[in-house]
């Protein structure tokens, strides 16, 4: 049996105006993934895929060594969703809730659930349909994180909560990767978020994964290079340029396999080398496969 | 039935039962009017009436399209429960709460049926076939709303449903072996009474079941 926590391979699921295609990736115990792309790129589908609430139309996926979506009962003991479009049921206050998951799972932390009360402020007694926003959001995050699931799967789980909130949240992630055994896949197009808590990250654009490694690998590989050639010379051809922006002399190019080797091919003419931030990497990465697409 | 279905029953007993007990009150209330006299009678049946076919709409309107709306069906998938098992628990549980209203009214209206001088024991017979109609009723309407994916195809099955009962008063009041036996001083429990009783049980089970066997294999339930 894998000892993967999610395992995706050659996955497709198609819609009237949109299909996730050839989608292959894996989750191992301890790692996070920010799961990365622009609206509509296909994360919710990827991730509703892994809960099983939908079936792919080919390709296989295995989550806590259970085939989805035969087997999401048993994998969904184990396993904590959160999206932020999740809403508690409106006619009940989150106390019920809590029971109602207190008398399902066996692993519920009584005592873990009344600190995340206290932490996220929240009141036991409150109805779920006068919640605010930050809140429902924080009330789910409660119901999911105090049963200790192995692994997490949260759909832009940050999506509309003020900075103070998002902290709070994104501190509750962190805490959960203390026990290494746990792992979260965790989706956004807030790549601030997803660079705080990921080590790995993948990018996924209008249903094609595009790039899948360690952040720190990106961090490292991706460059933004400036330049000043001497009038009348030209760029020598150089290998991995993903973009290349020029102004009469002055060229910005920017490169995924930056090495000491890449800056001597330039010579004197580098005026400056920039480390790219994870939302400059997507954005010239989701260009890139764009482009490669020819959409 | 694992336990996250049967909690999930108890959470639609849970979360309706102010309605459930709204509708109780009012199948009771309604009948006492019906006791009023001729003007109560045609008041407090049709309030009767209402008051079923009304508690079967919201309880199917409510319990899934709205759950579905409002993306509360997001929270409850997200407990370790199969495609299957929150159909069959949804199901029940909603049957159950429909189920409540409907018994204690029906048993209301016996009640005063066989209570009251003034009116006739013979309209029992038909009291029944009318009752369990609309429990086939609600079956059709708790079905079809599980079929539906939007709420243009659920207000059509309800408008269809609220004229079928209408049809039913058309079609099974006039029927010989019904009509005749209405006004009777005590109930004719006939080969015709058994007949259209037997059909609304068969459309009652099937509706029940279908979606157990149908909804609960669809591929993309979200």
């Amino acid at each position: 049996m894998t000892d993967k926590h999610i395992e995706m391979h050659g996955v497709r699921k198609s819609y009237r105006f949109f299909t996730l295609d050839d989608l292959s990736l894996s989750l191992s115990p301890g790692e996070v993934m920010g799961f990365v792309g622009p609206n509509g790129a296909g994360k919710s589908t990827t991730l509703r895929l892994a809960m099983g609430l939908i079936s792919p139309d080919a390709g296989e996926i295995r989550v806590l060594g259970q085939p989805m979506p035969a087997a999401q009962a048993a994998a969904k003991r184990d396993v904590g969703y959160v999206s932020a479009e999740m809403h508690l049921l409106p006619n009940a206050t989150l106390g019920w809730h809590m029971d109602l998951v207190k008398s399902i799972y066996a692993s519920w932390d009584a005592d873990y659930a009344a600190r995340l009360v206290k932490r996220f402020n929240l009141r036991p007694e409150q109805n779920a349909r006068s919640l605010s926003l930050g809140e429902r959001i924080k009330a789910v995050l409660l119901l999911t994180l105090a049963r200790r699931p192995r692994l997490l799967i949260l759909d832009e789980p940050t999506t509309g909560l003020d900075p103070v909130a998002r902290h709070e949240v994104i501190n509750e992630f962190m805490d959960v990767l203390q026990d290494d055994s746990r792992s979260i896949l965790f989706s956004s197009h807030n790549t601030v978020d997803v660079e705080r808590i990921s080590d790995r990250i993948t990018f996924i654009d209008r249903g094609r994964l595009v790039e899948s490694s360690n952040k720190e690998d990106f961090l490292d590989r991706w460059r933004r290079v400036q330049l000043q050639l001497p009038a009348g010379a030209a760029l020598p051809a150089l290998p991995n340029i993903v973009s290349r922006n020029q102004d009469g002399q002055f060229v910005t190019l920017v490169t995924d396999r930056f090495s000491d080797g890449f800056a001597a091919l330039l010579g004197p003419h580098v005026r400056e080398v920039q480390r790219m931030t994870l939302e400059e990497i997507f954005v010239a990465n989701v260009m890139r496969h764009r482009e490669v697409r020819g959409s | 039935m694992n336990i996250v279905t049967r909690k999930l029953i108890a959470k639609e007993l849970h979360v309706n039962r102010l309605l459930v007990g709204i509708g109780v009150a009012a199948g009771v209330g309604s009948t006492l009017v019906a006791a009023l006299g001729s003007t109560g009678f045609n008041i407090g049946s049709l309030t009767w009436l209402s008051t079923i076919i009304g508690m079967g709409v919201i309880l199917s309107l409510y319990g899934i399209m709205n759950e579905r709306k409002e993306h509360a069906l997001e929270f409850i998938m997200s407990l370790p429960l199969s495609i299957a098992d929150y159909v069959r628990a949804k199901i029940i549980g909603l049957a159950l709460c429909f189920f409540i209203t409907w018994s204690v009214s029906v048993a209301a209206a016996l009640v005063m049926v066989f209570a009251k001088d003034s009116v006739p024991d013979g309209i029992a017979p038909y009291l029944v076939l009318i009752s369990v109609f609309m429990l086939a009723n609600f079956g059709v309407v708790l079905c079809g709303t599980m079929f539906a994916r939007n709420e243009g195809t659920t207000t059509l099955i309800i408008i269809v449903t609220n004229m079928g009962v209408t049809l039913f008063m058309f079609i099974v009041a006039p029927m010989p072996g019904i009509r005749e036996h209405m006004w009777a001083a005590a109930p004719v429990w006939n080969s015709a009474f058994w007949t259209v009783l037997a059909c609304e049980l068969a459309v009652l089970v099937i509706t029940l079941t279908l979606p157990l066997v149908t909804v609960a294999r669809r591929r993309d339930f979200m």
